[in-house]
Protein backbone atom coordinates (compact mmCIF):
# COMPACT_ATOMS: atom_id res chain seq x y z
CA UNK A 1 0.00 0.00 0.00
CA UNK A 2 1.53 3.17 -1.08
CA UNK A 3 0.87 6.43 0.97
CA UNK A 4 0.57 9.51 -0.82
CA UNK A 5 3.33 12.35 0.10
CA UNK A 6 0.43 14.63 1.40
CA UNK A 7 -1.97 12.32 3.35
CA UNK A 8 1.71 11.53 5.23
CA UNK A 9 2.57 15.41 6.04
CA UNK A 10 -1.68 15.80 7.07
CA UNK A 11 -0.63 12.72 9.52
CA UNK A 12 2.49 13.88 10.95
CA UNK A 13 0.81 17.56 11.14
CA UNK A 14 -2.53 16.12 13.13
CA UNK A 15 0.32 14.22 15.59
CA UNK A 16 1.61 17.26 15.85
CA UNK A 17 -0.25 19.13 16.85
CA UNK A 18 -2.47 16.54 19.17
CA UNK A 19 0.55 15.63 20.86
CA UNK A 20 1.26 19.59 21.40
CA UNK A 21 -1.55 20.69 22.54
CA UNK A 22 -1.96 17.34 24.95
CA UNK A 23 1.53 18.28 26.61
CA UNK A 24 1.49 22.12 25.74
CA UNK A 25 5.29 22.40 26.55
CA UNK A 26 6.25 24.15 23.68
CA UNK A 27 3.51 26.21 23.27
CA UNK A 28 3.94 27.36 27.30
CA UNK A 29 7.47 27.80 26.26
CA UNK A 30 7.38 30.12 23.44
CA UNK A 31 4.30 32.58 24.51
CA UNK A 32 5.23 33.22 27.73
CA UNK A 33 8.95 33.94 26.31
CA UNK A 34 7.33 36.41 23.93
CA UNK A 35 5.04 37.42 26.91
CA UNK A 36 7.97 37.53 29.28
CA UNK A 37 10.19 40.15 26.50
CA UNK A 38 7.40 42.29 25.58
CA UNK A 39 6.44 43.10 29.05
CA UNK A 40 9.69 43.68 29.81
CA UNK A 41 10.52 45.97 26.58
CA UNK A 42 6.51 47.57 27.21
CA UNK A 43 7.45 48.27 30.53
CA UNK A 44 10.90 49.78 30.02
CA UNK A 45 9.65 52.07 27.77
CA UNK A 46 6.99 53.58 30.25
CA UNK A 47 5.23 55.33 27.02
CA UNK A 48 8.13 56.25 25.44
CA UNK A 49 8.68 56.39 21.48
CA UNK A 50 10.82 54.44 19.41
CA UNK A 51 12.14 54.67 15.99
CA UNK A 52 10.09 52.18 13.27
CA UNK A 53 13.47 50.51 12.55
CA UNK A 54 14.13 49.84 16.71
CA UNK A 55 10.55 48.58 17.00
CA UNK A 56 11.11 46.07 14.31
CA UNK A 57 13.95 45.17 15.61
CA UNK A 58 12.60 44.56 18.58
CA UNK A 59 9.73 42.28 17.22
CA UNK A 60 11.81 40.23 15.28
CA UNK A 61 14.27 39.70 18.48
CA UNK A 62 10.77 38.40 20.34
CA UNK A 63 9.61 36.14 17.44
CA UNK A 64 13.13 34.70 16.65
CA UNK A 65 14.19 34.38 20.20
CA UNK A 66 10.65 32.46 21.04
CA UNK A 67 11.13 30.30 17.83
CA UNK A 68 14.05 29.29 19.65
CA UNK A 69 12.31 28.14 22.58
CA UNK A 70 10.10 26.21 21.09
CA UNK A 71 10.79 25.03 17.49
CA UNK A 72 13.78 22.78 18.02
CA UNK A 73 11.81 20.40 19.81
CA UNK A 74 9.94 19.00 16.75
CA UNK A 75 12.63 16.15 16.61
CA UNK A 76 14.30 16.40 20.09
CA UNK A 77 10.85 15.68 21.71
CA UNK A 78 10.89 12.40 19.67
CA UNK A 79 14.29 11.45 20.49
CA UNK A 80 13.40 12.13 24.19
CA UNK A 81 10.79 10.04 24.80
CA UNK A 82 11.67 7.68 22.15
CA UNK A 83 9.51 7.47 19.74
CA UNK A 84 11.83 8.72 16.68
CA UNK A 85 12.76 4.97 16.02
CA UNK A 86 9.15 4.12 15.10
CA UNK A 87 8.78 7.36 12.75
CA UNK A 88 12.27 6.27 11.28
CA UNK A 89 10.64 2.55 10.62
CA UNK A 90 7.09 4.21 9.74
CA UNK A 91 7.29 7.30 8.10
CA UNK A 92 8.08 8.71 4.44
CA UNK A 93 11.47 11.13 4.98
CA UNK A 94 9.82 13.86 3.09
CA UNK A 95 6.09 13.06 5.12
CA UNK A 96 7.95 13.63 8.45
CA UNK A 97 10.19 16.72 7.49
CA UNK A 98 7.21 18.38 5.46
CA UNK A 99 4.50 17.74 7.84
CA UNK A 100 6.58 18.49 10.96
CA UNK A 101 7.63 22.03 9.17
CA UNK A 102 4.13 23.20 8.27
CA UNK A 103 3.39 22.30 12.11
CA UNK A 104 6.18 24.84 12.97
CA UNK A 105 5.10 27.25 10.90
CA UNK A 106 1.09 26.84 12.16
CA UNK A 107 3.03 27.26 15.56
CA UNK A 108 4.99 30.59 14.56
CA UNK A 109 1.86 32.14 12.81
CA UNK A 110 -0.26 31.62 16.11
CA UNK A 111 2.83 33.07 18.32
CA UNK A 112 2.85 35.96 15.54
CA UNK A 113 -0.77 36.32 15.40
CA UNK A 114 -0.78 36.31 19.64
CA UNK A 115 2.38 39.04 19.99
CA UNK A 116 1.88 40.91 16.86
CA UNK A 117 -1.26 42.79 18.08
CA UNK A 118 -0.25 43.36 21.43
CA UNK A 119 3.28 44.44 20.56
CA UNK A 120 1.09 47.03 18.52
CA UNK A 121 -0.80 48.32 21.40
CA UNK A 122 1.67 48.03 24.35
CA UNK A 123 4.27 50.04 22.47
CA UNK A 124 1.67 52.45 21.07
CA UNK A 125 3.10 51.31 17.13
CA UNK A 126 1.76 53.22 14.36
CA UNK A 127 1.13 50.30 11.31
CA UNK A 128 0.72 52.57 8.72
CA UNK A 129 1.06 49.43 5.64
CA UNK A 130 -0.70 46.49 7.59
CA UNK A 131 -0.70 44.36 4.05
CA UNK A 132 3.32 44.30 3.89
CA UNK A 133 3.49 43.62 7.86
CA UNK A 134 0.86 40.41 7.60
CA UNK A 135 3.62 39.31 4.54
CA UNK A 136 6.65 40.13 5.75
CA UNK A 137 5.40 37.67 9.17
CA UNK A 138 3.53 34.97 7.03
CA UNK A 139 7.60 34.71 5.25
CA UNK A 140 9.55 35.09 8.01
CA UNK A 141 7.73 32.52 10.05
CA UNK A 142 7.53 30.38 6.86
CA UNK A 143 11.84 31.17 6.94
CA UNK A 144 11.63 30.07 10.71
CA UNK A 145 9.74 26.71 10.24
CA UNK A 146 12.38 26.02 7.12
CA UNK A 147 15.31 26.13 8.67
CA UNK A 148 14.21 25.51 12.37
CA UNK A 149 12.84 22.05 11.45
CA UNK A 150 16.23 21.24 9.40
CA UNK A 151 18.35 22.18 12.17
CA UNK A 152 16.06 20.94 14.75
CA UNK A 153 16.90 17.51 12.50
CA UNK A 154 20.43 17.85 12.08
CA UNK A 155 21.05 18.97 15.76
CA UNK A 156 19.20 15.82 17.37
CA UNK A 157 21.01 12.91 19.25
CA UNK A 158 23.60 16.09 19.98
CA UNK A 159 24.88 16.12 23.64
CA UNK A 160 24.38 20.21 23.64
CA UNK A 161 21.44 20.11 21.58
CA UNK A 162 20.25 23.65 22.44
CA UNK A 163 22.86 25.26 22.23
CA UNK A 164 23.94 23.67 18.56
CA UNK A 165 20.80 24.49 17.92
CA UNK A 166 20.96 28.40 18.65
CA UNK A 167 24.12 28.58 16.77
CA UNK A 168 23.65 26.79 13.90
CA UNK A 169 19.99 28.36 14.15
CA UNK A 170 21.59 32.41 13.23
CA UNK A 171 23.57 32.29 10.29
CA UNK A 172 20.83 30.40 8.74
CA UNK A 173 18.44 32.82 9.38
CA UNK A 174 20.07 36.33 9.14
CA UNK A 175 19.11 36.18 5.09
CA UNK A 176 15.86 36.37 6.78
CA UNK A 177 15.57 37.84 9.39
CA UNK A 178 17.50 41.32 7.87
CA UNK A 179 14.96 42.06 5.21
CA UNK A 180 12.17 41.33 7.55
CA UNK A 181 13.08 43.99 10.05
CA UNK A 182 13.27 46.18 7.58
CA UNK A 183 10.41 45.55 5.64
CA UNK A 184 8.90 46.07 9.14
CA UNK A 185 10.02 49.06 9.67
CA UNK A 186 8.52 50.38 6.43
CA UNK A 187 5.24 49.22 7.65
CA UNK A 188 5.60 51.18 10.82
CA UNK A 189 6.05 54.00 8.74
CA UNK A 190 10.20 53.96 8.45
CA UNK A 191 10.43 54.49 5.01
CA UNK A 192 9.66 52.81 1.83
CA UNK A 193 9.94 48.98 1.85
CA UNK A 194 11.44 48.01 -1.56
CA UNK A 195 9.05 44.74 -2.75
CA UNK A 196 12.52 43.18 -3.35
CA UNK A 197 13.24 42.53 -0.18
CA UNK A 198 10.01 40.88 0.05
CA UNK A 199 10.35 38.39 -3.03
CA UNK A 200 14.44 37.96 -2.19
CA UNK A 201 12.31 36.88 1.27
CA UNK A 202 10.03 34.38 -0.21
CA UNK A 203 12.90 33.36 -2.79
CA UNK A 204 15.41 32.17 0.31
CA UNK A 205 12.22 30.64 2.34
CA UNK A 206 11.86 28.35 -1.16
CA UNK A 207 15.82 27.71 -0.90
CA UNK A 208 15.77 26.34 2.67
CA UNK A 209 12.36 24.34 1.73
CA UNK A 210 13.91 22.44 -0.75
CA UNK A 211 17.45 22.52 0.38
CA UNK A 212 15.81 21.14 3.67
CA UNK A 213 14.08 18.56 1.29
CA UNK A 214 17.17 17.53 -0.07
CA UNK A 215 19.48 16.89 2.62
CA UNK A 216 16.69 15.12 4.54
CA UNK A 217 16.89 11.88 2.90
CA UNK A 218 20.52 11.93 4.01
CA UNK A 219 19.52 11.88 7.28
CA UNK A 220 16.45 9.91 7.43
CA UNK A 221 18.16 6.58 5.54
CA UNK A 222 21.58 5.33 6.72
CA UNK A 223 21.64 3.36 2.80
CA UNK B 1 11.40 -13.42 -2.05
CA UNK B 2 13.18 -11.24 0.38
CA UNK B 3 16.78 -11.96 1.04
CA UNK B 4 19.01 -10.22 3.59
CA UNK B 5 22.82 -10.55 3.01
CA UNK B 6 25.99 -9.86 5.69
CA UNK B 7 28.71 -9.78 3.48
CA UNK B 8 31.87 -10.22 5.80
CA UNK B 9 30.32 -7.38 7.99
CA UNK B 10 32.04 -6.05 11.16
CA UNK B 11 30.78 -3.61 13.74
CA UNK B 12 32.71 -2.05 15.78
CA UNK B 13 31.41 1.31 18.86
CA UNK B 14 33.90 3.38 19.92
CA UNK B 15 37.10 1.20 18.72
CA UNK B 16 35.95 -1.90 20.48
CA UNK B 17 34.92 -4.86 17.96
CA UNK B 18 31.17 -6.05 18.93
CA UNK B 19 31.13 -8.90 15.96
CA UNK B 20 32.84 -9.83 12.70
CA UNK B 21 33.53 -10.29 10.10
CA UNK B 22 29.94 -11.97 9.64
CA UNK B 23 28.86 -13.72 6.60
CA UNK B 24 25.47 -14.79 6.77
CA UNK B 25 21.64 -15.12 4.86
CA UNK B 26 18.74 -14.58 6.06
CA UNK B 27 15.46 -15.49 3.43
CA UNK B 28 11.67 -15.23 3.36
CA UNK B 29 9.82 -18.20 4.23
CA UNK B 30 12.47 -19.20 7.48
CA UNK B 31 12.37 -17.81 11.11
CA UNK B 32 15.90 -17.39 11.86
CA UNK B 33 17.36 -16.87 16.07
CA UNK B 34 20.09 -14.17 16.43
CA UNK B 35 21.66 -15.42 19.73
CA UNK B 36 24.21 -14.45 22.32
CA UNK B 37 25.45 -12.85 25.16
CA UNK B 38 24.53 -9.53 26.48
CA UNK B 39 26.70 -7.19 24.54
CA UNK B 40 27.52 -9.88 21.79
CA UNK B 41 25.84 -7.46 19.17
CA UNK B 42 22.11 -8.85 18.38
CA UNK B 43 20.26 -5.54 18.38
CA UNK B 44 22.75 -4.16 16.43
CA UNK B 45 22.76 -7.23 13.64
CA UNK B 46 18.66 -6.08 13.83
CA UNK B 47 19.60 -2.75 12.81
CA UNK B 48 22.19 -3.70 10.51
CA UNK B 49 19.73 -5.87 8.66
CA UNK B 50 17.01 -2.84 8.68
CA UNK B 51 19.68 -0.34 7.28
CA UNK B 52 19.55 1.61 10.36
CA UNK B 53 22.80 1.61 11.29
CA UNK B 54 26.01 0.92 8.68
CA UNK B 55 28.40 -1.61 9.23
CA UNK B 56 32.31 -0.80 10.20
CA UNK B 57 32.78 -3.07 7.01
CA UNK B 58 31.37 -5.21 5.01
CA UNK B 59 27.86 -4.66 3.30
CA UNK B 60 24.24 -5.72 4.81
CA UNK B 61 22.32 -6.33 1.17
CA UNK B 62 18.44 -6.48 0.92
CA UNK B 63 16.66 -8.05 -2.25
CA UNK B 64 13.24 -8.46 -3.36
CA UNK B 65 13.32 -10.87 -6.45
CA UNK B 66 16.64 -9.83 -7.26
CA UNK B 67 15.92 -6.04 -7.18
CA UNK B 68 18.36 -4.52 -3.91
CA UNK B 69 16.18 -2.63 -1.54
CA UNK B 70 17.18 0.40 0.06
CA UNK B 71 15.91 3.75 1.74
CA UNK B 72 11.95 4.02 1.53
CA UNK B 73 11.63 0.91 -0.72
CA UNK B 74 13.19 -1.34 2.57
CA UNK B 75 11.07 0.48 5.03
CA UNK B 76 7.80 -0.24 3.32
CA UNK B 77 8.48 -3.64 3.51
CA UNK B 78 9.81 -3.93 7.35
CA UNK B 79 8.78 -3.27 10.79
CA UNK B 80 10.41 -4.27 13.94
CA UNK B 81 9.52 -5.08 17.60
CA UNK B 82 12.27 -3.57 19.49
CA UNK B 83 12.74 -2.77 23.34
CA UNK B 84 13.70 0.78 22.05
CA UNK B 85 10.37 1.31 20.02
CA UNK B 86 8.25 3.31 21.85
CA UNK B 87 4.32 4.46 21.45
CA UNK B 88 3.65 8.17 21.51
CA UNK B 89 2.46 8.87 25.36
CA UNK B 90 0.25 11.05 25.12
CA UNK B 91 -1.89 9.49 22.17
CA UNK B 92 -4.21 6.51 23.13
CA UNK B 93 -3.53 2.74 21.60
CA UNK B 94 -5.61 3.30 18.40
CA UNK B 95 -4.27 6.60 18.04
CA UNK B 96 -0.56 5.38 18.24
CA UNK B 97 -1.90 2.88 15.67
CA UNK B 98 -3.86 5.27 13.07
CA UNK B 99 -0.63 7.15 13.25
CA UNK B 100 2.07 4.49 12.11
CA UNK B 101 0.19 2.47 9.78
CA UNK B 102 -1.40 5.65 8.28
CA UNK B 103 1.75 6.91 7.59
CA UNK B 104 2.12 3.16 5.79
CA UNK B 105 -1.14 4.00 3.73
CA UNK B 106 -3.41 1.29 5.73
CA UNK B 107 -6.69 2.14 7.55
CA UNK B 108 -8.06 -0.01 10.27
CA UNK B 109 -11.70 -0.01 10.79
CA UNK B 110 -13.38 -0.75 13.95
CA UNK B 111 -13.87 -4.55 13.60
CA UNK B 112 -10.30 -4.90 11.50
CA UNK B 113 -9.21 -2.90 14.84
CA UNK B 114 -11.10 -5.13 17.49
CA UNK B 115 -9.96 -8.32 15.44
CA UNK B 116 -6.45 -7.35 15.96
CA UNK B 117 -6.38 -6.64 19.83
CA UNK B 118 -8.64 -9.80 20.25
CA UNK B 119 -5.42 -11.51 18.23
CA UNK B 120 -2.63 -9.95 20.35
CA UNK B 121 -4.93 -10.73 23.32
CA UNK B 122 -5.41 -6.89 24.60
CA UNK B 123 -8.47 -6.27 25.91
CA UNK B 124 -10.01 -2.83 24.98
CA UNK B 125 -11.94 -1.66 27.90
CA UNK B 126 -8.40 -1.65 29.61
CA UNK B 127 -6.79 0.13 26.60
CA UNK B 128 -9.82 2.15 25.96
CA UNK B 129 -9.01 5.95 25.88
CA UNK B 130 -6.09 5.68 28.11
CA UNK B 131 -2.55 6.93 26.58
CA UNK B 132 0.16 4.79 25.53
CA UNK B 133 2.54 6.15 28.52
CA UNK B 134 0.22 4.63 30.95
CA UNK B 135 0.19 1.34 29.39
CA UNK B 136 2.05 -1.71 31.41
CA UNK B 137 5.30 -2.99 29.62
CA UNK B 138 3.58 -6.29 28.29
CA UNK B 139 0.36 -4.25 27.14
CA UNK B 140 3.41 -2.10 25.26
CA UNK B 141 4.48 -5.14 23.57
CA UNK B 142 1.45 -6.76 22.84
CA UNK B 143 0.70 -3.24 21.10
CA UNK B 144 3.70 -3.26 18.96
CA UNK B 145 2.93 -6.55 17.80
CA UNK B 146 -0.53 -5.48 16.92
CA UNK B 147 1.39 -2.71 14.68
CA UNK B 148 3.27 -5.51 13.26
CA UNK B 149 0.84 -7.18 12.54
CA UNK B 150 -1.44 -4.81 10.97
CA UNK B 151 1.54 -3.67 9.05
CA UNK B 152 1.59 -6.30 6.18
CA UNK B 153 5.48 -6.08 6.45
CA UNK B 154 7.35 -9.04 4.76
CA UNK B 155 10.27 -8.64 6.73
CA UNK B 156 9.83 -8.86 10.63
CA UNK B 157 12.68 -8.30 12.86
CA UNK B 158 12.44 -8.88 16.58
CA UNK B 159 14.21 -8.21 19.37
CA UNK B 160 13.37 -9.75 22.86
CA UNK B 161 9.97 -9.89 21.51
CA UNK B 162 8.65 -12.13 24.34
CA UNK B 163 10.60 -9.66 27.25
CA UNK B 164 8.12 -8.28 29.45
CA UNK B 165 5.61 -11.31 28.47
CA UNK B 166 3.76 -14.07 30.41
CA UNK B 167 3.29 -17.32 29.29
CA UNK B 168 0.62 -16.69 26.93
CA UNK B 169 2.30 -13.80 25.48
CA UNK B 170 5.28 -15.68 24.55
CA UNK B 171 3.52 -18.32 22.95
CA UNK B 172 1.84 -15.97 20.84
CA UNK B 173 4.86 -14.43 19.55
CA UNK B 174 5.99 -17.76 19.02
CA UNK B 175 2.77 -18.58 16.69
CA UNK B 176 2.99 -15.47 15.03
CA UNK B 177 6.39 -15.93 14.19
CA UNK B 178 5.36 -18.96 12.83
CA UNK B 179 2.81 -18.30 11.08
CA UNK B 180 4.56 -15.46 9.24
CA UNK B 181 7.24 -17.49 7.93
CA UNK B 182 4.71 -20.12 6.72
CA UNK B 183 3.13 -17.43 4.56
CA UNK B 184 6.59 -16.75 3.40
CA UNK B 185 7.73 -13.66 5.35
CA UNK B 186 11.47 -13.45 6.50
CA UNK B 187 11.74 -13.73 10.32
CA UNK B 188 14.31 -13.15 12.43
CA UNK B 189 14.52 -12.63 16.21
CA UNK B 190 17.48 -11.94 18.48
CA UNK B 191 16.58 -13.85 22.18
CA UNK B 192 18.11 -14.90 24.97
CA UNK B 193 15.25 -17.47 25.18
CA UNK B 194 15.64 -20.86 24.81
CA UNK B 195 12.11 -22.00 23.88
CA UNK B 196 12.31 -18.79 21.25
CA UNK B 197 15.58 -20.69 20.08
CA UNK B 198 14.28 -23.73 19.55
CA UNK B 199 10.64 -22.38 17.23
CA UNK B 200 13.50 -21.07 15.07
CA UNK B 201 14.43 -22.64 12.17
CA UNK B 202 17.98 -21.99 11.91
CA UNK B 203 20.53 -19.73 14.32
CA UNK B 204 23.14 -17.24 14.01
CA UNK B 205 25.36 -17.47 17.68
CA UNK B 206 26.85 -14.25 18.08
CA UNK B 207 30.21 -15.25 20.30
CA UNK B 208 31.29 -11.93 21.15
CA UNK B 209 34.75 -10.73 21.29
Amino acid sequence: MQQSIWQGIKLVFRKELVAGLRFKAAWAAMLMFALTTLACVSMAMQGGMLEPRLLAALLWIILFFASLAGADRVFADEDTVGTLLALRIYGRSQAVLMGKMLYTFFLMVVLATFITPLFVLLLDVTVTVPGLLVGVLLLGCGGIAAAGTLVAALTTGANIHSSLFSILMLPVILPVFLPAISLSAASFGGGEGAISYLAGMGLYDLILVVGASLLFDYLWYED
Amino acid sequence: MVTIRFEAVTQCFHGRTIFGPLQAELASGRVVAVTGQNGSGKSTLLKLAAHLLLPTAGSVVVTADGRALKGDSLRRRMAMVTPELRFYPRLTARENMDFLLGLRGITLDEIAYRALLNRVELREQEIGTAFAGEFSTGMRQRLKLAVLLASGADIWLLDEPGANLDMAGRKLIVREARQAADEGRLVCWATNDEREEAAADAAIHLAGH
